[in-house]
């Protein structure tokens, strides 16, 4: 069952919310920014808003 | 097959071979077994148009030309159930107990030829495959118009069996749509309608065809001559794709309404049966065959080969080689082709009997190695052999050189040939000896990522020179060490940048360099150092435009960084002294 995780883009910042289904292998990049410097913040809430953006 | 261990010239192979339930000896396809059979399931073969029994042939040219039984459809040997196939069977070559059976067998290479599955046009509920029965697939018009198929060649539509006088095409169902997640185009379905065109043309005269298209790809050897015949022969191309198809539910006839972009005007036609021209898509067990063999696929699903134009028939993992639609939608000739290739470079490393191996490979310095086994599990050819408690071993000859292994290793046991650490440490040291805070330490991938910078060079494209490049084979190869100690020597802004996930040249290396990358940030956070210095890109060989914009957000991102940043990730970062460690008491010695 996909769990939703929370990224951080190193390059410009942008927090987000993503589905990840177990056993994922997929290319990540930035919605903002396309940077692929995407970084895994597990379980850590999203800072300033609820849903992600 | 079930399972696959080895190498390139030693492959065990494990096969199941399934159970027929007839003994194809002794069977002679006499058919009283099929007469007798109370069972009626769909015909695969003839896709689901007519129905076959539970003992059959599974088609006209299967070979051996015998019959089989699926024991899925059977009632079973109970005689008030049925058993009445053995019972007429004279023979008696019927054997309700037969067992699969498992084969071993020891191969030098393999060849994978699992061919494709067709596209399911369920999903494009537009085109009412479900809900019209005059809709049909490209591969159930095969069936129809087929001497051999479920109507004896008797070209007649679902509805009402009588003989269609309008057929409409309807082109890329299923191909040509990243709405669908399918944005390739699958190569034959466009000389399929040609082809199907003449073939009506030559059976039926009086059968008007309308086919609507994207664009007509006919670039194989006579094929524009086909198209050109077909044109002449008085199939209508119509430039456009309809968005929905109506039916009357008096006549079963079904309504296009399609632009055509070619006169601009919007075009309502009548058909009397509308065929979807279908897609195609990675075979189901593709997944299955790219665990065994550790394949990596691309972003369209099919296999990847192991490199384009140089080894276009090899695969990724040594001794494995591809034929057919596994690898790239193709037509038969293409297919053919490929296989006749895959056969003579399987022939020839066979006749060789010995392979030279990749000059770049790891290495394991069996004293060092403290027998943790980190090294097995990254690598993606299974290269390293290691159990609990005893020294990694490497196979040289599975081994691709990505260093990943070497940069998964704590304890410097592994040392890649022509990529050592100490050379790249040597190089760290020296590109970043002098004035070390005006510039970027880029990490690039040897396939990717450094001949992006050679597109982004050839191309005179401008960016930042503030950029210190150092190849690694595999963006995998860069150790955590490797990056920590670029910031030790005072590096603002350290990028490592390799391969997209589709694309990487050792399988599924760069998934590592991601893990690797990820406990970076941690510890560089950990350490109070801006996790931010440390940044990842893929970059393909064809993005000079995208290496270029990289190097420039790099260099704007290096302005950010302040001297005392960059002195307190030197001291942060800075190896801890190694605790002396408590010499043990010389023990007493008896006299």
């Amino acid at each position: 069952m996909a769990k939703t995780e929370t990224f951080k883009c190193m390059m410009c910042g942008h927090e987000y919310q993503e589905p990840v289904e177990p056993g994922e292998d997929k290319e990540r990049s930035c919605p903002k920014c396309r940077s692929n410097s995407i970084r895994h913040l597990k379980s850590r809430p999203l800072e300033g808003s609820a849903d992600g953006g | 097959m079930e399972h696959v261990a080895g190498y390139i010239g030693n492959f065990t192979a494990t096969i199941r071979k399934k159970a027929r339930y007839v003994d194809p000896e002794m069977c002679n396809s006499c058919g009283e077994c099929a007469k007798i059979c109370p069972v009626a399931k769909p015909d695969e073969y003839q896709m689901g148009l007519s129905t076959r029994k539970a003992v059959y042939i599974p088609y006209p040219q299967a070979v051996p030309c015998s019959y089989i039984l699926n024991m899925d459809d059977c009632l079973g040997n109970n005689p008030i159930a049925c058993g009445k196939c053995a019972e007429v069977c004279e023979k008696e070559c019927i054997n309700y107990d037969d067992q699969d059976e498992v084969i071993t067998r020891e191969v030098g290479s393999v060849i994978v030829a699992i061919g494709l599955d067709v596209y399911d046009p369920t999903e494009m509920d537009e085109y009412g495959y479900t809900r019209f029965d005059n809709v049909i697939t490209s591969m159930e018009f095969e069936r129809l118009i087929c001497a051999g198929g479920p109507t004896g060649g008797h070209f007649v539509r679902p509805s009402d069996q009588q003989r269609p006088k309008r057929i409409g095409f309807i082109q890329c169902v299923g191909s040509r749509n990243p709405e669908i997640g399918r944005p390739y185009c699958s190569n034959i379905c466009c000389m399929n309608t040609i082809k199907d065109s003449l073939l009506l043309a030559d059976h039926y005269p009086d059968v008007e065809c309308t086919v609507y298209y994207q664009d007509i790809r006919a670039f194989g050897k006579s094929f524009e001559d086909m198209f050109q015949r077909s044109k002449e022969a008085g199939t209508r191309y119509v430039r456009g794709l309809p968005g929905d198809i109506a039916e009357d539910p008096e006549t079963s006839n079904l309504t296009l309404v399609a632009e055509n972009t070619t006169s601009g005007k919007l075009e309502r036609r009548e058909f009397d049966l509308v065929v979807l021209s279908v897609g195609v898509v990675p075979a189901k067990d593709m997944a299955k065959i790219s665990s065994l063999l550790t394949l990596s696929k691309t972003s369209d699903g099919f296999f990847m080969e192991s490199h384009p134009k140089l080894k276009p028939v090899d695969a990724p993992t040594r001794g494995v080689f591809f034929a057919g639609f596994c690898e790239a939608p193709k037509d038969i000739k293409d297919s053919v082709c490929q296989a006749g290739a895959a056969a003579s470079r399987a022939g020839a490393l066979l006749n060789a009997g010995k392979i030279q191996i990749e000059a770049i490979t790891s290495m394991i310095d069996a004293e060092a190695c403290t027998k943790c086994g980190l090294c097995a599990p990254v690598c993606p050819y299974g290269a390293i052999k290691w159990q609990k408690g005893e020294v990694a071993v490497v196979i040289e000859a599975a081994c691709a050189g990505c260093g990943n292994c070497g940069a998964a290793c704590k304890s410097d046991a592994i040392t890649m040939r022509h990529f050592t650490d100490a050379q790249y440490m040597a190089q760290i040291h020296a590109i970043l000896a002098e004035d070390s805070r005006d510039k970027v330490f880029v990490f690039a991938c040897n396939w990717c990522s450094y001949s992006g910078a050679d597109m982004a060079g050839i191309s005179r494209m401008q960016y930042p020179a503030s950029n210190r490049v150092v190849r690694t084979m595999c963006s995998a190869r860069v150790s955590e060490e490797m990056v920590l100690e670029a910031f030790r020597c005072g590096a603002p802004v350290v990028l490592v940048s390799g391969c997209h996930y589709a694309d990487c040249h050792y399988i599924s290396a760069n998934r590592q360099t991601v893990k690797r990358q990820q406990r970076l940030w941690n510890k560089l956070e950990k350490a109070g150092v801006r996790p931010e210095r440390l940044q990842l890109e893929w970059i393909s060989a064809a993005e000079g435009r995208k290496f270029a914009k990289v190097m420039e957000q790099m260099e704007e991102l290096r302005r950010t960084v302040t001297e005392e940043e960059i002195k307190h990730a030197m001291k942060a970062l800075a190896p801890k002294p190694e605790k002396p460690k408590k010499e043990k008491e010389p023990a007493a010695v008896a006299d």
